[in-house]
């Protein structure tokens, strides 16, 4: 059995554990157990638990990708001290922060404080589900999965604010105003740019938009909804220049001020999952996914789990975009993003949809060759 | 206001792009040049002692300068010879930070136990004050930087362990004060004094020597007193000016002056 996506490698291990735990059992009862639904239940249970342990060490080494890729952006080395090259050193962090104690202020709403980070980092890793990463991925066969991951997507800076304001802390507040603030500007652009990319692809699935990419990736027929989109992600995802509502220099630490511990521990491994989705929905949409060019060789593109490796590569390209962006500009002031995100973004983006729906009515792409048939 | 300070007209404001793309490129050109290899060094790996880092090559020979080595007159943990150590205090008695503690160490009279400096990091201020106050020139400051302890106990260096740091011959710094030409001697009350040996007996170099007073001045043939008594005697060309036969004088009869 060809290994060519996450889920038969957890169908294998669903296998090895049944025939090891039937091995062990007496017969009747081991041959009533071996069914394929068993088998199918337990590679489910294998699948998520692959999911989310993927989903967190690649969190996790990103957070170590940023710190090399910043250090080298400003002629340092970054982390070099625990593991290989400083591969290690934010386990290690994890696990200083696992151990210390958590604590809250005597006025803070209690429910609203521990409820808050908790909600957010769920919110943030429920988007590992809804987004597919390779071919095969059954649970990115929902036939709205783009709406719904978008809408899961932007649902973080709710429980933002409300941990802010449950900090009963001034500065907490600011900055879960302004992260409130950020979102109603942004998240119309970032629609919008995203209806451009439905447009061209014909559906809201994101398997189908990925598949409709196969002989071409939509960064080049949609760059203007690609600029729009990444720059509205990086306001969505409230990293540099777009980091107002943790504005160190005016803001303590923003919203989460207050917090310390597991607690920051859960705000700070969120803001990097919500990084790491949001890379992943840049290469959904405009990269073409898991797939590649039909000239690259087939002996890359046809290795096991070679669609979820290549699916790899272009995220963490996309986020060496998003370090690039963070080494290279200064923090906006708020009239300017907000300037910037009404009366910029929000015409350049419907310039977009307008320029997909010319795309899709002359079925012919400048750059790429011909568009195949939309909605069929 | 003169003429030339009128206001240069503005420049032209650049293109809100160019804020973006500008400082795009440039970050971009900084990462593929750090890509290589950054400006900063490894320090626990690597040093700035490595030739690779120093840059400086000696003229004559072509080799780079001073390697395995910082620069020659820095001054950091201290060196002692306890062997030539003659205890003469005079280190702690510079010493800004109090931190040099006379302790004895094992070798000496039984009476009059040898008493070499113990250092504390802690308190140091790597001044260097003590190596030039040193007259023997067995306290000296040598190159070596790398003091990290993870204990404060730790940072009391004591002789022997100042004396393994000398006998691994670092690098010593090579500036030392030269000793001023006419320094004050130390002089005698002879009406006070009552010839105790104190001063004689605590000298850390011997320079102090009892005379009968009366026979050792006397001319030959005049007439002694009856009366014999023992006053010390100072060699200024082997007393190093510590001091320690003032302090010790019950009759506080030595004083520092110019020998006339």
């Amino acid at each position: 059995m060809a290994v060519t996506t996450l889920f038969d490698v957890a169908d294998d291990i669903s296998r090895a554990i049944l025939i090891t735990v039937l091995g062990h059992l007496p017969a009747p009862l081991s041959t009533w157990l071996a069914t394929p639904d068993l088998v199918l239940g337990i590679a489910v249970l294998v699948f998520c638990a692959l999911l989310l342990a993927a989903g967190m060490i690649n969190t996790i080494l990103l957070i170590w990708f940023e710190r090399k890729l910043l250090g080298r952006f400003m002629d340092r080395r970054g982390a070099m001290h625990v593991g290989f090259a400083g591969l290690l050193q934010n386990f290690a962090d994890g696990l200083k922060l696992f151990r210390k104690n958590t604590f809250k202020p005597e006025q803070a709403d209690t429910l609203g404080f521990f409820s808050g980070p908790t909600a957010y980092m769920v919110a943030s890793i429920v988007m590992f589900a809804i987004l597919p990463i390779s071919s095969g991925w059954s649970d990115g066969s929902l036939p709205l999965s783009l709406l719904l991951a978008l809408a899961v997507f932007s649902f973080a800076p709710l429980f933002i604010f409300v941990s802010a304001w449950s900090s009963n802390n001034k500065y907490s507040l600011m900055g879960g105003m302004r992260s409130a603030a950020q979102m109603v500007a942004y998240e119309v652009p970032l629609l919008l740019a995203v209806v451009a990319v439905v447009i061209a692809a014909g559906s809201f699935n994101l398997n189908t938009i990925v598949y409709e990419q196969q002989n071409y990736w939509f960064w080049g027929p949609l760059l203007l909804a690609l600029i729009v989109f990444v720059a509205a992600m990086l306001a969505e995802m409230e990293r540099i220049p777009f980091d107002l509502p943790e504005a160190e220099a005016e803001l303590v630490e923003g919203w989460n001020t207050e917090y310390g511990g597991m607690l920051f521990a859960f705000f700070m491994l969120a803001d990097y999952v919500r990084a790491l989705v949001g890379s992943f929905l840049v290469v959904l949409l405009f990269l073409g996914g898991w797939t590649m060019p039909t000239w690259v060789p087939s002996p890359l593109t046809t290795f096991p789990l070679s669609g979820i490796f290549w699916f790899m590569v272009k995220t963490y390209l996309v986020f060496l975009l998003f370090v690039w962006v963070r080494a290279a500009l200064p923090r906006v002031r708020t009239d300017q993003l907000l300037r910037v995100g009404w009366m910029r973004m929000i015409p350049l983006s419907l310039l977009s949809v307008v320029l997909a729906v010319g795309l899709v009515l002359v079925r012919c792409l400048p750059v790429f060759g011909c568009l195949p048939t939309v909605g069929s | 206001m003169s003429e030339g300070a009128e206001a240069a007209p503005r420049p032209k404001p650049e293109h809100p792009i160019l804020w973006v793309a500008r400082p795009m490129i440039t970050a971009a050109r900084q990462f593929g040049k750090s890509l290589v290899r950054p400006s900063t060094i490894v320090y626990p790996y690597e040093r700035l002692e490595d030739p690779r880092f120093r840059g400086e090559v000696d003229v004559a020979s072509g080799k780079p300068i001073g390697v395995g080595e910082v620069w020659d007159n820095y001054r950091g943990v201290h060196a002692l010879n306890v062997s030539t150590c003659i205890s003469c205090n005079l280190c702690a008695f510079s010493c800004p930070d109090l931190c040099i503690d006379m302790v004895t160490v094992p070798g000496g009279d039984p009476k009059h136990p040898k008493k070499c400096p113990q250092i504390d990091y802690g308190k140091c201020s790597y001044c260097g004050f003590c190596s030039d106050a040193c007259p023997e020139g067995c306290l000296t400051m040598t190159t070596r930087y790398e003091l990290s302890v993870s204990k404060r106990s730790d940072m009391v260096y004591s002789p022997q362990k100042l004396h393994e740091i000398f006998a691994r011959k670092l690098p010593m710094n090579p500036i030392r004060l030269e000793r001023p030409a006419n320094e004050d001697s130390i002089l005698l009350d002879p009406p006070i004094c009552i010839g105790c040996n104190a001063c004689a007996r605590d000298c850390p170099t011997g320079c102090i020597t009892m005379l009968d007073i009366p026979k050792a001045t006397a001319k030959p043939g005049e007439k002694l007193p009856k009366r014999i008594w023992k006053e010390p005697v100072v060699n200024d060309s082997d007393c190093v000016r510590c001091g320690t036969c003032i302090s010790v004088c019950p009759k506080e009869c030595l004083f520092w002056g110019t020998r006339r």
